[in-house]
């Protein structure tokens, strides 16, 4: 496993239902990226149909693996680059039960893939009248560590993350399609995720107006002690290149103890307390 | 369990005005931009909300891509607006036309076989749709996208002719109320004189906005905001110092009038339904 590596926070805006301009994008981003050396590369929640499909969701959702990531799958190969985007994927058992995807894919081909835990139904959202929610975390060892998969809302509840690290998650990456009133939350969640659980977090939003809907964009690199290590542009399209040094996990896991300190028989209280609310 | 409860004080209505500004011309641009129209065409009154809409586009792309469309007729023809409208298209430099829309008018009146001069609310709404007739056309001739100066306190009180004035593509200031609305324009440099005149859509002569309504702005925007936030009327009457029942009285008509902003209703007869059932992005771009 490689200690340091560099990681490419791919913000891009979409076209919406148009797959293979956002796969043309995503190809290039990835290109682009190789060149500065990226060894992972990270695209938006939903990147590769946009955010705002609503019923056209059941026309372009499509299996795992299946034809989209087949075509990220071979980028991956000629890059020699990690590839992490999210997608609408269509259960094998079913014809129309689908999940908000996030996959990763790498030089040897496809590593896993994280399906949305929580999903928003509120205000502007309907998460669950498309999609199902995922029931597992996801963490996959790879050449570039381990890496942790969630997805936007799923930073607003800690035990999503805090399941991932303590699988082993050195690396949480959250997609994100987050519209722009939402900015002060993410800025803040992206830290405290991180710090609580002594790991790197990459955040990764969309960019772009779908349906009158404002995505800020603001991807980050937040490291182990909370400190935003790289940021990308408010509002439009970016690619940020920047660096993780795993060596930086463990003075602050001695400096900031969380997870030795972790106190199990409060999550039983947790579970009854949840069930009762 | 103790409540704690929202303080309706005027503050709560403020908001970063130049990331309003910002958030709204990149709306604007972004729509035209991938509809790809020439421009945009404000009906443009001389009042508060077309003039920030006007030039809320005027700034988003340009004012030699913005047409201000005056649409006057002798009932309600007040010099002063045509002059605060010219003094807009000016100072924003857009581009503006002028139609006296009186003849048209005069022969809807004449070729109605029930008209009845004396329904000026019928009449007047008459004149809000012809006015959309004149806007649509000039949008489908010259490839523009229609800009609706709506605000928010108006549409929540059904205060607008359905398919008339609120007719268009897109609404840039929805979302903000009247009083957000007159800050905003403050920030745009919109002038003084159009922002603190009295509003009126101009249906019959001597029309006010607030005298049809019965409230002022500041105490309607703040009601309207507490019944946005889920507030009670008992609550917001209490934290307002005024009567539940004028509270009520508005929330029954932000409620009545949802057949105003939600159109296309049908009897449920098939598998998808439109207006209801049917839920596509209003656009794949």
């Amino acid at each position: 496993m490689e200690e340091k590596i560099k990681i490419a926070l791919a913000q891009t805006s979409c076209k919406r239902e148009n797959k293979a301009e956002n796969l043309a994008k995503m190809e290039k981003a990835t290109t682009k990226a190789k060149k500065q050396n990226a060894d992972l590369v990270i695209f938006p929640e939903l990147s590769l149909t946009g955010y705002v499909v609503r019923d056209q969701i059941y026309e372009l959702a499509e299996t795992i693996p299946g034809q989209s990531t087949k075509i990220i799958e071979n980028l991956a190969k000629k890059t020699k680059t990690h590839i992490v985007f999210g997608m609408p994927e269509l259960s094998e058992k079913t014809q129309s039960t689908i999940y908000n995807t996030a996959v990763l894919v790498g030089p040897e081909g496809f590593i896993g893939k994280y399906r949305k835990m929580y999903l928003p139904t509120h205000s502007v959202f309907e998460e669950k009248r498309y999609f199902r929610p995922g029931y597992q975390t996801a963490v996959f060892d790879t050449k570039l560590g381990k890496i942790g998969l969630i997805i936007c809302y799923d930073i607003f509840f800690p035990e999503v993350s805090r399941l991932t690290r303590l699988k082993g998650a050195q690396l949480i990456v959250c997609i994100s399609a987050s519209p722009a009133v939402r900015r002060a939350f993410f800025e803040t969640l992206t830290v405290a995720r991180a710090i609580e659980n002594t790991a790197f977090l990459a955040y990764v939003n969309l960019v772009g107006i779908e349906d009158g809907l404002q995505f800020w964009g603001g991807s980050r690199l937040v490291g182990p002690n909370g400190k935003v290590l790289a940021q990308a542009k408010l509002d439009e399209e970016d690619l940020v290149i920047c660096d993780i040094d795993y060596a930086d996990i463990r003075p602050v896991e001695t400096f900031v103890p969380t997870l030795r300190d972790l106190r199990p028989e409060l999550f039983d209280k947790l579970k009854s307390q949840a069930e009762n609310l | 369990m103790k409540v704690y409860r929202l303080e309706l004080t005027p503050s709560v209505l403020n908001l970063d005005w130049q990331e309003v500004e910002t958030k709204i011309k990149r709306f604007i641009k972004d729509y035209v931009e991938k509809s790809e129209a020439k421009g945009i065409i404000v009906s443009l009154s001389g009042g508060l909300d077309s003039s920030t809409v006007a030039a809320l586009s005027a700034l988003a792309i340009g004012g030699s891509k913005v047409l201000g469309l005056m649409l006057p007729e002798k009932e309600t023809f007040n010099a002063k607006d045509i002059e605060h409208a010219k003094n807009v298209a000016k100072k924003f430099r857009l581009k503006s036309q002028m139609c006296d829309i009186t003849p048209t008018l005069e022969a809807f009146y004449k070729t109605i076989p029930i008209f009845d001069p004396t329904e000026k609310v019928c009449k007047g709404n008459v004149k809000a749709r012809a006015r959309i007739v004149y806007v649509y056309y000039y949008a489908n001739k010259l490839n523009l996208i229609v800009c609706g100066s709506s605000d928010k306190s108006e549409t929540m009180m059904g205060y607008f002719t359905k398919w008339g004035d609120v007719a268009a593509d897109i609404y840039p200031i929805m979302d903000l109320y009247k009083t957000q609305v007159r800050k905003l324009a403050q920030h745009i440099g919109i002038p003084k004189e159009i922002e603190t005149k009295p509003s009126t859509p101009a249906l019959w002569p001597g029309q006010l906005a607030e005298s049809e309504l019965g409230i002022k702005y500041e105490q309607l925007d703040l009601i309207l905001y507490g019944l946005e936030h889920f507030m009670k009327p008992q609550e917001i009457a209490e934290q307002l110092s005024i009567e539940k029942q004028l509270v009520t009285k508005i929330k029954n008509r932000w409620l009545s009038a949802e057949h105003k902003r939600r159109m296309l209703l049908t009897s449920k007869l098939e598998y998808r339904t439109i207006g209801t059932d049917f839920r596509l992005p209003r656009s794949n771009y």
